[in-house]
């Protein structure tokens, strides 16, 4: 019932009391939600209690009716991913979007034997992204009440209880070595120096060059080992490829990773054919209107004209031909018009991100005896 | 020894050469291997050092593993040298370009061709087949060329580094991750093979499909165990021995599987069979039912398999092997709920992604790569009047490498186009039709701008 088992790491079927939930409202409102029975979920749509979802799959759709008014209203209720999550993050600083993230964790081969520095924390987000596909994760915040808040989230998501400790340093100043009286989530009874050993490290700094030289100590000996320094400024890169190369790291490599989301929409197909052919309706019914007027003037009225005057109606003739809804309110997709579909373009795109550094280094390079 | 961090025997590796080219060579104890201009060297010398060293091959007279035939069958074969493990390369060339004077700019520096170059190709040829070392040539090179002194420090440093990709006879020596069997097969220009993929779109579709090693996965790979490997190395890390239960079942649309490029990777065949399940569409689509295989086929008790002679016993496994197989085929079929569906195929998505959707359990990602936008944005359409699925949407991801040299950094000239596209949406499980009382309309219609697609989605059912 507790939040022991990940909702992270372990897939899940039903939701119960005491998940951790990801309510999807639209595609910018995904909240966050502890199922708690007592509990309801609030929306200016309608109130949601917990106990409907209870119960309920995973990716269950939640359908109210709204009070008096007795409309129709729904959510989704979702198993956070880390992905979903950083959509739904409360943002503590800027945060590493997933076309970044995935890139960084593909380049630096994240997998099951993945040890991975992370400094700093920050949102935590990234973190989330790490947890679920590697070995062990070792991050690292200097900020006092970020370092508070991501340690609770952290440990309220179980990552605590699975492969990810969390340590509150200026690793600039002082590294990254953990040791019996730091303040961290690393279980250290009977430990005097962590032995990290790290092949992947993910530096989120100001100041990457200043805690560069510190990795020698922590990264695996004899293997190939990672490094990914993530700035946004191009003077940062500059220093940081100085302090990558005064270190022995090679392969350096920097880039930038441009993502970018589409919507899928609909144009009206407008031929040039109905075009001409509703100019020249226009062209025709202006004509007729000429006509009519002049014949008024003249007091040569049809007998059809006449009748309208006893009415006291003037005659305006509406048109029937009138192919792209002019003047109307024609919603997009609307099945008595022909479209054609096509991709938009966010309406403000992230154009930069950061640069992201790559280097790598092999620290001991001794050969092993074959000892088959 | 650990294949994973060390150069091991029996282990499929990647070479990049200087040329920037890749290579992929399976390691065989006691053989050589050829790498054309390059050079030889043999196997053994390397085994043991840290995947991703760099070795230079040397052909110092003393030191050449064995004497160069001047004729006979082997006239033509690249001699072998010894293997020497390199440290630092970057100082090495820093140091080079001391040496030499160099201008200011490149003001005096008028094109002759080669007419330059004192050295004629012909000698050149024949220091390559002294086999001297690449800096030995290079720096001869150099001394007879009359303008080097003319050009830039910039310019210099760039005619070096051809010359370079050229001469030197360095390799390394790197694991076969998935991104570089990727980058091999792009390098080898497969494009078309691999679907145009790139390593920043495989990248982003494992973390938007939520890659774990706990999960089952459905999938359709077109690229011939791409894919596949991408998804394998995620979940497993190249760890034969893993204990993870995370499952793929891929299903093909011909009447074989085709994930040869599985062959390259340091999993057994053993592991590949208890994690890799292949299934044909029309068997997925159309399984067998229990009772039509048992029609066909019952498994023998132990007393009665005893009894059995050599021939028929034989028959009886090929027998209870296909038994097996469509035991296997119901399950994936009908009794697994996807923790993921990836899909890379040219089908067309709109007629297989929602059946395929079906299996997936509520609240897991969907993700569709395609090198064209175009498809994905038929499928996006289709699947969001659909309220099985959630927020269909269209990524794209692109990498730009910069020169990562101080002080002149800046986007690389030219980069390759292409890299696909990638459809995200999870599947969801829609409320039954909600009791019509009376006046139901959607609320959220009303607001305007910020209404969202699901209500959208939901106005076509109500």
């Amino acid at each position: 019932m507790s939040l022991t088992t990940s909702c992270f790491s372990e897939y899940k079927d039903i939701v119960q009391e005491g998940d951790l939930v990801l309510i999807w409202i639209s595609r910018d409102q995904i909240k966050p939600v502890k199922m708690d029975s007592e509990a309801s979920f609030n929306t200016r749509y309608g109130t949601f209690p917990h106990k409907d979802m209870i119960g309920k799959k995973y990716g269950s759709q939640i359908a109210i009716r709204t009070k008096g008014t007795n409309r129709f209203a729904f959510v989704h209720v979702l198993q956070p991913t880390p992905e979903l999550w950083t959509l739904s993050l409360p943002h503590r600083t800027q945060i590493v979007y997933t076309p970044d993230s995935s890139y960084i964790m593909q380049r630096l081969n994240c997998g099951p034997n993945s040890r991975v520095i992370e400094a700093g924390t920050g949102s935590g987000s990234f973190s989330h992204a790490f947890a679920r596909s590697v070995k062990k994760l070792f991050t690292f915040e200097f900020h006092q009440v970020r370092f508070e808040q991501a340690m609770q989230e952290f440990k309220e998501h179980g990552l605590l209880d699975e492969n990810v400790t969390i340590t509150h340093r200026d690793v600039c100043a002082d590294g990254f070595t953990i040791k019996s009286g730091d303040t961290t989530s690393f279980d250290l009874t009977n430990v005097q120096n962590v032995d990290l050993n790290a092949n992947a490290v993910f530096l989120d700094l100001p100041a990457p060059w200043e805690a560069i030289h510190h990795l020698d100590s922590v990264i695996a000996k004899g293997e190939k080992v990672g490094v990914c320094c993530f700035s946004p400024c191009i003077e940062q890169v500059d220093k940081t490829l100085e302090s990558l190369e005064k270190n022995g790291w090679t392969n350096i490599e920097m880039v930038e990773i441009q993502g970018r989301r589409y919507e899928s929409r609909r144009q009206m197909v407008r031929t040039l054919d109905d075009a001409l052919e509703r100019l020249k309706d226009i062209k025709r019914r202006k004509l007729a209107g000429m006509e009519r007027r002049k014949r008024q003037l003249e007091g040569l009225k049809t007998e059809e004209e006449k009748q309208d005057q006893n009415n006291g109606q003037p005659v305006t003739e509406k048109t029937q031909f009138n192919p792209f809804g002019k003047g109307e309110r024609v919603k997009e997709g609307d099945p008595n018009y022909q479209w054609k579909e096509v991709t938009k373009i966010e309406s403000e795109i992230k154009s930069h991100t950061s640069y992201l550094t790559f280097a790598f280094k092999i620290t001991d390079k001794t050969r092993v005896e074959e000892s088959k | 020894m650990d294949p994973l961090t060390k150069i091991c025997a029996d282990q499929y590796v990647v070479m990049r050469l200087p040329s920037d080219n890749c290579k992929l060579v399976e390691l065989k104890v006691d053989s050589s291997v050829s790498l054309g201009k390059f050079g030889a060297f043999n196997v053994n010398d390397i085994l043991g050092y840290p995947l991703g060293t760099k070795f230079e091959i040397c052909y110092d007279e003393d030191t050449a593993a064995e004497p160069i035939p001047t004729s006979g069958k082997f006239k033509n074969k690249i001699p072998i040298g010894r293997i020497r493990v390199l440290d630092d390369s970057t100082l090495i060339e820093e140091e080079k370009l001391n040496n030499f004077d160099s201008s200011e700019n490149n003001q005096d520096l008028i094109n002759m061709g080669s007419d330059i170059q004192k050295l004629t190709s012909d000698e050149i040829e024949e220091l390559k087949k002294q086999s001297v070392s690449g800096n030995e040539i290079i720096s001869k090179i150099i001394e007879s060329h009359g303008n080097f002194h003319k050009k830039t420090v910039y310019s210099q440093e760039k005619y070096l580094k051809r010359k370079k990709q050229k001469f030197d006879k360095i390799f390394t020596v790197d694991y076969l991750s998935s991104s570089a069997l990727l980058q091999y097969l792009i390098d080898k220009s497969d494009i078309q093979r691999i679907m145009d993929m790139s390593q920043e779109s495989l990248g982003m579709l494992l973390n938007l499909a939520n890659v774990r090693s706990n999960g089952t996965y459905l999938c359709m790979d077109e690229t011939g165990g791409l894919l596949v490997y991408f998804l394998l190395e995620r979940m497993f890390g190249g760890l034969n021995d893993s204990t993870d239960t995370g499952k793929i079942v891929v299903l093909h649309e011909n009447e074989h599987p085709n994930l040869d490029l599985l062959k390259f990777s340091n999993y057994s065949e053993k592991f590949i069979n208890e994690h890799v399940i292949t299934v044909s569409l029309l068997e997925f689509f159309e399984p067998p039912t229990m009772e039509e295989v048992e029609q066909r086929f019952a498994p023998l008790k132990k007393e009665q398999l005893y009894e059995l002679k050599s021939g028929k016993k034989n028959t009886y496994y090929r027998k209870l092997k296909w038994y097996h197989n469509q035991l296997e085929i119901m399950k994936v079929t009908n009794e697994i709920e996807y923790d993921a569906l990836i899909v890379a195929s040219t089908l067309q998505l709109t007629s297989l992604i929602p059946k395929l959707g079906e299996k997936v359990h509520g609240s897991r990602p969907i993700v569709c790569y395609s090198q064209f936008k175009e498809t994905l944005l038929e499928l996006s359409h289709q699947l969001y009047s659909d309220l099985r699925f959630l927020a269909p949407t269209i990524f794209e991801t692109r990498c730009r490498p910069y020169q990562s040299i101080r002080g002149r950094l800046h986007p690389v000239m030219t980069m390759r186009g292409g890299g696909g596209y990638l459809m995200w949406c999870q599947r969801v499980l829609p409320a039954s039709e909600p009791e019509v009382t009376n006046n139901i309309e959607v609320r959220q219609e009303e607001e305007g701008e910020s209404s969202n697609d699901i209500t959208k989605k939901q106005k076509l059912t109500v």
